[in-house]
């Protein structure tokens, strides 16, 4: 049992942080007001381009780093429509969820079902391995760090500095932050790019850092997932680090129930996480405190002319 | 055109001038707004600029903030002719409004909102100086406001001390003050007239925009009063006019109110509304509320806005939970739908008609046939387009509603204010109509389409019909009413005869009968 | 940014202005579409051949489109009866799944005896129904937002449909997870026109009805108002929850339905290539038919076109099936983008030009 408890809490984080970065991604977007339904698809192609890039000789690092710069770029025309031209939200972004599907699709026939080597765990703590439970819980790569980091930092950013005072202003009431001179359409260009590459970078990590392999529809609905912890997170890059840690600690549950010849269908287990969303969600409704978390302009096209 | 006379009282002696406007015009359309405006503020001056609704105060406002520009005119700032090319030109001139809605980011703490502000600064300073700025102005205006909980949490009069906050930091030498204490019960009212003498006193020059006579005597130093766009009074100093001045010169030579309607007798009972509460959340928005009306008589709801108008009106026609009782012709309408209630005559005339009562992307024909087609009486189970079109093209002419080209398919949205309030008139107003709640059935309207509104209203009631007609607009109210009952803060009350005149209802206003 | 111009809402777009604009933005959204092929590998002088011959010329080409769009229009009235009464019904796949499971089941265990077939179609209608009411009732009680709800039902959907495959539906004797093949009177009858089948008329049939009832019902009209201004209708005493949530089902049962006919009609079995990117298509369709039930046969015929063109450019020139998501999504992004030219009328800031 404990040995299983141990594994358990060791793989939670590899299943957390690829939620994480993309939360900090949809975060972000939502943060400056705009839905951004195009994860699943920025996701797909981030994981293709991470693994194309590592079988094309490119170390796990930059391999990931062009993994977030696919993401962005595929998101370059969302951006346009929505924030320049105004578009629907959500159309437009199930259109970039569909392209970016689409090209990761298209683009990686040849990159499928191929191993390569993949992120390396950091040796940071290695003298603590011994230490029960803790100890295999520290073996991980850089990315899990990283994604801690960035977590932190932009709860920070947001709630300190002047930044990120403009940008919650722009998702939350356009009009005063008009009047008061920022510029919404510039916030909202860096928030949404900011945040496509952390997506692309959350399915760098699902291939170069999980899987070391990549197949067609390995993100399995994580983008979904991700939308909804944002709302769990009730807009915040550290509650946001909690609801990661439940969700990937629900998948990582999922194999070691199986080890552990727990007597339920695979499938039905499977579901587990999507169930465990819906339950948060509704958990959710009944707070007043997560309903006024909701910045005020989300999903919405602001002009002038409506100050 | 020749402009009144007026002797142009002279500011403080010896004040430095703030504000000088020659001559500003401004054409919407065919409609002249502002007609050659002029208007002057000192240094350490409260201004009280009075003017019924569409006087063109708010335009002039705009226009010295930035919002439009003037067609005509000039603007002198401090002795120095300026152009306002817009709103982060106007602060930077000094200019600072505070607008009846305010412009606070509702879930940001108050320091967040005025670091928000500072962003606009030309030079935007670091977030520690701007700390320092805060304390200052706070310091020095003597505001006392708690920064650091969420705006949502506040009363709306710490909120409004918010919103003078920001404008001070951001180096206001001239505030604008737009009707600021609508919103504010009278000790806060009280509260904010000192505030205001004791900026004045430091030196700021103040435009303060109002309605109530009572403010401007209380705090203002000189008194100017717009009526259809033109500055009927200039100037005064606010020793020298009287109440009468100053009534007269908002409404016009034409005699102040007089009753029209008196002494029609009334028919049994329609509407009894006993011990009525509506709650929501913690809020209390009505509390044992009783209104009686009678058939063929037109019972007017005075109050201020927000004192829980809508939440009656809603609770009567079903829409809200409440408590209490309300009884139509002796039946008690407790747990009936809307759709019942409405089968037995009860109607509304919501106060904001494109959010209560149109659907705004739906055709003007289905508009004005949606009551009929979901009784049925278009058809059962089908609906023709034609008979939709029918019914439609009868009350466009027998209400007169222009803009219905193309068989009245277009959007209802795309009818003006007016023609929006005849769709909804003409559906409500049918030959069943029994009980009438019209709430500011004019708001927004033109002279000659409120003058239309009424009649249609008074013909109901003609017919035998009811009207609970309730409004902010006082004149409307004492002008169609048989009987009259004012709403304060939920309650409802009147005087013993039920036809309180127009100092009794100041007072029942205040909640003081 | 873009300090210069100044943005106004439009009061109303003429019809003409609106019907340049979408097509326009068709035009503009196939080019692209058309750019994309080409860069894929297909020479320019197989396009009109591919795309336009053998998909819609072809009797064989046709019939295989018509196969095609038959569920896709069930699918597009899934979305477009929701998105009506501004319920974004994200999760069509799941409820196809649900209308495929439920009709497979009916066959399976051999219920309904002589009626079998009409009664897999009705089990279909409430599989789809059912999968969609949580979301529903979410919404309309507690405010939970459809979109994330419904994308995550489809996601459970799909790991039932996985759990009943390799599990209790499975074929024993076949090496992939799909059920055994259905009887002859568990199929909807065929025409002798390639797989065309029964289940073209059922969707047409929908499509007839739903127009009907949008168009001449008090139900459509009670629909319009809701869908625009629920308080408003609400004031009026229209029945706004029991509307909203008719509309809701009937979409949930149209996927259902969808699902029903591609298992009876063309597969003759349930696998896990159901109805794959339905929910896409169907947003897609609904978009380009403005949700009007009408022109939802026409504009599905059309994106059936693009995947029956996609599989044969997949044996002929190897370009990934992907493409065809690929030209949907640019097709849906330019059209909702040039919404803005209906929308917004720009003008020049003040000041910058006289």
């Amino acid at each position: 049992m404990m040995l299983a408890v141990t594994a358990w809490l060791g793989a939670m984080p590899g299943f957390m942080t690829p939620l994480l970065l993309a939360a900090l991604g949809l975060l972000l977007c939502e943060r400056a007001g705009i839905l951004n339904l195009g994860v699943e698809g920025v996701m797909a192609l981030g994981a293709m381009v991470g693994a194309a890039a590592s079988l094309g000789g490119f170390g796990p690092g930059q391999a990931m780093g062009l993994g977030a710069l696919a993401g962005l770029a595929v998101s370059v025309p969302f951006m346009v429509a929505v924030i320049v031209f105004r578009a629907p939200q959500i159309p437009a972004g199930l259109a970039l969820a569909a392209i970016a599907l689409g090209a990761s699709a298209a683009l990686g026939r040849g990159a499928a079902h191929m191993p390569f080597a993949g992120l390396a765990v950091l040796g940071w703590f290695d003298e603590l391995e011994g230490v029960p439970v803790i100890g295999r819980m520290m073996q991980q790569d850089g990315m899990v760090w990283l994604a801690l980091i960035l977590a932190a930092a932009l709860g920070l950013w947001l709630a300190r500095s002047r930044g990120g005072l403009r940008l919650r202003a722009v998702g939350e009431d356009p009009a005063t932050a008009d009047a008061s001179g920022v510029d919404i359409q510039l916030y909202q260009l860096g928030a949404v790019a900011a945040g496509s590459l952390l997506i692309g970078l959350a399915g760098a990590y699902l291939s170069v850092g999980g899987s070391n392999i990549w197949t067609e529809g390995m993100v399995a609905g994580r983008g979904w997932i991700a939308l909804a912890l944002v709302v769990f997170a009730q807009w915040s890059p550290l509650r946001a680090i909690f609801g990661a840690a439940l969700f990937g600690g629900a998948e990582a549950l999922i194999p070691r129930l199986q080890a552990m010849g727990v007597e339920v269908p695979v499938y039905l287990l499977s579901m587990l996480p999507y169930a465990l969303t819906i339950a948060v969600l509704v958990l959710m409704a009944f707070s007043k405190r997560a309903r006024q978390a909701e910045p005020g302009f989300l999903g919405r096209a602001y002009i002038r002319q409506d100050r | 055109m020749t402009k009144p006379v007026q002797t142009v009282a002279p500011a403080l002696p010896g004040a430095p001038s703030a504000l000088r406007i020659f001559g500003a015009s401004k054409r919407f359309g065919d409609h002249l707004v502002l007609d050659g405006v002029d208007f002057d503020l000192a240094a350490g001056e409260v201004h009280a600029l009075l003017g019924e609704n569409g006087a063109g105060k708010s335009t002039l406002m705009n226009i010295l903030s930035g919002i439009y520009t003037a067609d005509a005119g000039r603007i002198e700032i401090e002795g120095a002719a300026v152009s306002i090319a817009g709103p982060s030109a106007a602060v930077a001139l000094g200019i600072g409004m505070v607008h009846q809605h305010f412009k606070l980011v509702q879930p940001f703490t108050g320091r967040e909102n005025l670091h928000l502000a500072a962003a606009g600064l030309p030079l935007v300073p670091r977030r520690a100086v701007v700390e320092e700025q805060i304390a200052a102005v706070v310091k020095r205006s003597a505001l006392d406001v708690n920064l650091d909980v969420p705006v949502a949490r506040l009363s709306v009069a710490e909120q409004q001390r918010i919103e003078i906050l920001k404008a001070l930091l951001l180096g206001a030498r001239i505030l604008v003050l737009d009707e600021p204490t609508a919103v504010l019960t009278d000790a806060e009212a009280d509260r904010l007239l000192a505030l205001v003498r004791d900026l004045a006193a430091q030196g700021h020059a103040i435009i303060f925009i109002t309605h109530k006579l009572r403010e401007v005597l209380a705090a203002g130093d000189r008194v100017s009063v717009l009526r259809r766009g033109r500055m009927v009074l200039a100037s005064h100093a606010v020793e020298d006019v009287t109440r009468d001045d100053l009534s007269r010169a908002m409404i016009g030579d034409q005699e102040t109110t007089q009753r029209r309607r008196s002494g029609s007798t009334p028919g049994p009972v329609l509407l009894e509304v006993t011990g009525l509460g509506v709650r929501d959340g913690g809020a209390a928005y009505v509390s044992d509320a009783g209104l009686s009306l009678r058939a063929g008589e037109i019972h007017g709801l005075a109050g201020v806005g927000g004192n829980g108008q809508r939440e009656l009106a809603e609770a009567i026609l079903g829409l809200r939970a409440a408590t209490g009782q309300v009884a139509l012709e002796g039946r008690d309408l407790t747990g009936l739908s809307v759709a019942a209630r409405r089968r037995l005559g009860l109607r509304y005339v919501p106060a904001d008609r494109s959010a209560d009562a149109l659907a705004p992307n739906v055709s003007l024909a289905e508009n004005l046939a949606a009551t009929l087609v979901r009784t049925g009486a278009l058809g059962r189970r089908m609906v023709w387009p034609s008979r939709v079109r029918q019914h439609a093209a009868a009350m466009v002419q027998s209400y007169g509603i222009a803009g219905a080209t193309g068989g009245g398919r277009r959007p209802v949205r795309l009818l003006s204010g007016g023609n929006a309030q005849k769709v909804v008139l003409a559906r409500e107003l049918d030959r069943d109509a029994r009980l009438i709640i019209a709430h500011s059935p004019t708001r927004g309207l033109d002279v000659a389409a409120c003058a239309y509104v009424h009649e249609r209203l008074l013909e109901a009631v003609a017919r035998g019909a009811g009207v609970l007609l309730i409004s902010e607009d006082l004149e409307e109210v004492l002008a169609l009413s048989d009987r009259i009952s004012v709403i304060s803060r939920g309650r409802i009350a009147t005087t013993p005869d039920g036809r309180p005149d127009r100092a009794q209802i100041g007072e029942l206003m205040l909640g003081h009968a | 940014m873009l300090e210069t111009v100044t943005l106004e809402r439009r009061q109303g777009a003429g019809a003409v202005r609106a019907a340049l604009t979408y097509a326009g933005a068709l035009a503009l959204g196939l080019a692209l579409s058309l750019a994309v092929l080409v860069a894929a590998g297909v020479p320019t002088g197989a396009l009109f051949n591919e795309l336009v011959v053998q998909v819609f010329l072809s009797p064989a080409g046709l019939a295989r489109t018509v196969t095609m769009a038959t569920p896709m229009m069930l699918g597009a009235l899934a979305a477009a009866l929701c998105l009506r009464l501004k319920f974004w019904n994200i999760g069509i796949e799941g409820q196809l799944w649900l209308g495929a499971i439920c009709a497979t089941a009916v066959a399976l265990y051999d219920i309904g005896g002589p009626l079998r077939l009409p009664l897999m179609m009705v089990a279909a209608m409430a599989g789809g129904a059912l999968w969609i009411l949580p979301s529903a009732l979410l919404k309309m009680w507690l405010g939970v937002s459809e979109v994330i709800v419904t994308l995550l039902m489809s996601n459970i959907a799909f790991l039932l449909l996985q759990h009943l495959l390799f599990g209790p539906f499975r074929d024993p004797t076949f090496n992939f997870p799909t059920s055994p093949v259905f009887g002859e009177a568990e199929k909807l009858a065929r025409f002798g026109w390639g797989d065309v089948n029964g289940g073209l008329v059922l969707a047409l049939v929908a499509v007839a009805l739903a127009a009907l009832a949008l168009g001449r019902l008090r139900y459509g009209y009670a629909a319009r108002f809701v869908g625009d201004n629920p308080k408003a209708a609400l004031a009026l005493g229209f029945p706004a929850g029991r509307v909203l949530l008719l509309s809701i089902l009937a979409g949930g049962a149209m996927a259902g339905l969808a699902g029903g006919v591609i298992v009876a009609g063309t597969e003759y079995r349930l696998t896990q290539a159901v109805g794959l990117n339905m929910t896409f298509n169907g947003i897609v369709i609904a978009a380009l038919a403005r949700n009007a039930p009408g022109w939802i046969p026409l504009v599905a015929l059309f994106i059936a076109g693009l995947y029956v063109a996609g599989a044969s450019l997949k044996v002929f020139y190897g370009v990934s099936e992907g493409i065809v998501l690929i030209a949907q999504g640019i097709i849906l992004l330019v059209l909702v983008t040039a919404q803005f030219v209906t929308t917004y009328r720009v003008r020049l800031a003040r000041g910058v030009v006289a």
